[in-house]
């Protein structure tokens, strides 16, 4: 397909930027047409949030041009920007927490009459455009502290999608969003495609890029690599870009001996979240967890962390029955939560990837109750190699990571707890498809020492790919159970959606 | 993708020299009052400067760093100086002996610093609202003691031996008091960079809910910091009295806003512009620098309230200023 540069909307050229001794980007250029859905893909730390923010006016770029519009911008800023008609949703920035929905979908649109606001047309507008694009029933009064991730990015999504925008930028906005919501994000950007607006779309899942993508330009170590048509260059060829390697088997095949129960959950009930759920994690398994927003899935993961008590049940384990009060009977345990929710529960943005990898198992590097520098220099060191974590060094702020890279110090902080049970919510949202194989890796690892896995995912390939059995809850009943060789994702889907199963399973 | 070996940018360089703005401007304080004010730079008066206007504020100041550091506040420090500085007092003039007072005093401030704990762990109320209650209360509960804020003297000569042998005795030519601030600076020091205590402090700061998901105590952790805080005002306190020999209510109030001034001053010369012990420090000589120096030169004390409110501007606005408006 030839690219007709006439019709360019955006062109960055020879844009680079450094962070101190960081090189982020480095002559790197992007060119986004008219009417198109213009991929951006990467390895975490490849940059692409970077360049998005210098487009956005937010970071100013050491080096280079760029025309909105066929017109060179020089001072770029966040509200020229706005004005020339270019909308965002960064990657990391959040919304007001305290704002109710209403107020975050039209912050800084507000509708006024006179000089006053139009608080009653914010509401019912709010609720109007939310059914609109996602069918989602979301009172406009919630707070937004309130809601779920998946939610929160609904509402970013929203609010960029009811101005009145000639490009649209959206910095992974599908992560940790279940394939409904994807769906409907994605007949709203093919409207707006065929209406003549571009988009910017950034994400790590190479079916979605593939499936709605009309141009893909490729990141590596800062600069673009190459401008493909993704229906004719395949994933693997695009993946190739990316990390400049083969990539290998997405999940890795394993082979391990399950062990002894190490958790059992008797009849756990919460009342209004989840009723009477039985189940067993034994030492080598990997557990697969699902069920739709509002099921009660996540109310259950709480209470085996000890975020919240259960209203009646019992939690054992290894045989032995155990209270699990609050997170600190829970660690102590040796059980891991890996939180859906980052930014606020994950890592500490402020603090540097030592002082986060370190904060869970403070005794591993302790002497007399003073950290030793030598032992956090080789544990977090260790870890950091492990995961390929893309840093110049540990006492880095995680603030200053990429959002791929951030994730993996969420991970490393309970690798340093050698905890027994982990729960993993979401594990590689916003990791790139070379990091996911590693943590894939890592996890059938940890199974193969003895660690049993409880994995919840929005992508369900991930736990058809990954899982020995998969539970599906429902209304909050643990209602069905997969095996790795039954579980597929069309009938996860159909289970989590509460359609009964055809086969009568008597045996377990 | 690194390389160090390339210059820095200018934007990076004024970002590091903006650390060293409130050094700077210490540094040409003290020289201006030197040249303005012959008996500045003299040895009395540092030695007065020092022992009678920064050990106190000093010790103080750093129990707000620890506090700040947890990401909290005390609007109560005075009311730990003071309930300390009244223990301690009233007991010597019962006639109970110096060591039991002393202990009695601390403790009359831990209590203090527990209540702090209790009503931010347990009740959940945040910890400037539960100080300032704590403020309040302390404040009345002195007035009624003290029938309506009068003063306890100790001017008998009986006691004088003993407020000597606190504030006016040396160890190795050096006065006690500057011994107890380097000894209880260097413990903080050590606890809140050092620690794993320190560690778990800093979390709570940066993101109390990061804390809580790692499995950390929380509420243990919070209350350690509010009744260290109380007990380290303590000290001030029995210094406070030992100097003017006497208990006069609400005298430790003075305190507050010097140090929550000095303890943010001193954030400005670390990077991430964390509460330090080092930089409190150095917010308490500012200080305590330019009211003396202000007052040598004549100011009268409300005109020194308003140089130290210019200085304040001054040292953050060079400090900020610098950092550009960052990315
Ligand atoms: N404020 C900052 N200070 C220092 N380094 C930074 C800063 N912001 C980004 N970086 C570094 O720049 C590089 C590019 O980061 P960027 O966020 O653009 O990556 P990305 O391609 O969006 O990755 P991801 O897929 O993980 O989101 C990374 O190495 C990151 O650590
Ligand atoms: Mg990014």
């Amino acid at each position: 397909m030839p690219l007709d540069t006439q019709s360019a909307i955006i062109e960055m050229q020879g844009i680079s930027k450094r962070f101190g001794p960081v090189r982020a980007l480095e002559e790197a250029s992007l060119t986004i047409h008219r009417g198109r859905i213009h991929g951006l893909v990467g390895a975490n730390g490849a940059g692409k949030s970077t360049i998005i923010k210098v487009l956005a006016g937010i970071l100013r770029p050491d080096a280079g041009t760029i025309r909105i519009d066929g017109q060179e911008v020089t001072r770029l800023t966040p509200a020229l920007v706005e004005k020339l008609g270019v909308h965002f949703i960064h990657q990391d920035r959040l919304l007001v927490p305290t704002a109710t929905v209403a107020e975050a979908i039209f912050l800084r649109h507000e509708p006024r009459i006179g000089p006053f606001l139009n608080l009653r047309a914010m509401r019912r507008r709010s609720a109007e455009l939310l059914k609109h694009y996602f069918d989602l029933d979301l009172p406009a009064d919630a707070l937004v502290q309130d809601l779920t991730t998946a939610q929160q990015k609904i509402v970013q999504i929203t609010r960029a999608l009811a101005q009145e925008a000639k490009v649209l930028v959206l910095d992974e906005p599908t992560a940790a969003l279940v394939k409904r919501e994807v769906d409907s994000l994605f007949r709203v950007l093919r409207r707006l495609r065929d209406d003549g607006i571009s988009v910017i779309f950034i994400s790590h899942y190479m079916q979605e890029i593939e499936e709605i993508c009309d141009e893909v330009t490729v990141m590596r170590n800062g600069t673009d690599v190459g401008v493909v048509d993704p229906r004719q260059s395949g994933i693997d060829e695009i993946v190739a870009m990316m990390i400049n390697r083969d990539m290998g088997e997405m999940y890795p095949a394993r082979s391990v001996a399950i062990g002894a129960p190490v958790l059992e959950v008797q009849g756990l009930s919460r009342d209004g979240s989840f009723r009477n759920v039985s189940l067993t994690l034994r030492a080598g398994e990997i557990v697969g967890l699902t069920g739709l927003l509002g099921s009660g899935v996540k109310e259950l993961v709480q209470c085996l962390f000890g975020l919240d008590r259960p209203d009646a049940g019992r939690v054992a384990i290894d045989g032995q029955e155990v209270a699990l009060g609050s997170p600190v009977q829970a660690v102590g345990r040796r059980i891991a939560l890996l939180p859906e929710d980052r930014r606020a529960h994950g890592v500490a943005m402020g603090l540097s990837i030592a002082d986060n990898i370190a904060l869970a198992s403070m005794q591993r590097y302790a002497k007399g109750g003073l950290v030793s520098a030598a032992k956090e220099a080789a544990i977090v060191d260790g870890l950091i190699r492990d995961l390929s974590i893309k840093t110049p060094h540990r006492h880095n702020l995680v603030r200053n990571l990429s959002g791929g890279n951030q994730q993996k110090v969420a991970i490393a902080k309970w690798l340093s707890c050698q905890s027994r049970i982990y729960v993993l919510d979401e594990p590689t949202v916003a990791v790139d498809v070379g990091a996911k194989v590693e943590i894939y890796n890592l996890m059938n690892r940890l199974a193969a020492e003895g660690a049993a896995i409880l994995l919840m995912s929005s992508e369900l390939e991930e736990l058809v790919g990954m899982c020995d059995r998969t539970l599906v809850i429902y209304r909050g009943e643990l209602i069905d159970e997969f095996t790795r060789a039954e579980a597929d994702t069309d009938s996860l889907l159909a289970a989590a959606s509460g359609a009964a199963r055809k086969t009568a399973r008597e045996t377990a | 993708m690194l390389n160090l070996s390339t210059p820095m940018p200018i934007e990076e360089r004024l970002k590091a020299i903006s650390n060293y703005a409130v050094i700077f401007a210490l540094v040409v304080i003290v020289a201006g009052f030197a040249i303005a004010a012959p008996s500045f730079l003299t040895g009395a008066n540092l030695y007065n400067l020092i022992l009678n206007n920064v050990v106190m504020l000093a010790i103080v100041a750093i129990a707000m760093t620890i506090v700040v550091s947890s990401g909290g506040i005390d609007l109560s420090v005075g009311v730990s100086v003071d309930m300390a500085s009244m223990a301690f007092i009233m007991l010597l003039k019962a006639g109970v002996f110096v060591g039991t007072a002393l202990f009695a005093g601390i403790g009359a401030a831990l209590v203090v610093g527990l209540i702090n704990a209790i009503l931010i762990t347990r009740l959940r109320i945040s910890p400037f609202l539960a100080t300032l209650g704590i403020l309040f209360i302390g404040q009345s509960v002195q007035k009624i003691a003290s029938g309506g804020g009068k003063p306890v003297y100790l001017a008998n000569a009986k006691f004088a031996p003993t407020f000597n042998a606190i504030v006016k005795s040396e160890v190795l030519g050096i006065p006690t008091p500057m011994l107890i601030l380097a000894a209880i600076a260097i413990a903080v020091y050590v606890l809140l960079h050092k620690s794993v205590f320190g560690r778990y402090i800093r979390a709570l700061g940066a993101q109390p809910g990061v804390a809580w998901y790692s499995g950390i105590r929380v509420p243990f952790h919070t209350s350690l910091v509010y009744i260290i805080a109380a007990g380290l005002c303590g000290v001030t306190g029995i210094l406070l009295s030992s100097t003017v020999k006497s208990y006069v209510p609400l005298s430790g109030d003075g305190y507050l806003l010097d140090a929550i001034g000095a303890c943010f001053i001193g954030t400005t010369i670390s990077a991430q512009r964390r509460p330090s012990v080092l930089g409190t420090l150095i917010g308490v000589l500012l200080l305590a620098v330019t009211r003396n120096g202000l007052l040598l030169v004549g100011w009268n004390f409300y005109w020194q309230q308003v140089g130290i409110g210019l200085l304040v501007f001054a040292v953050l606005a060079l400090s900020f200023g610098l950092r550009g408006r960052g990315h």
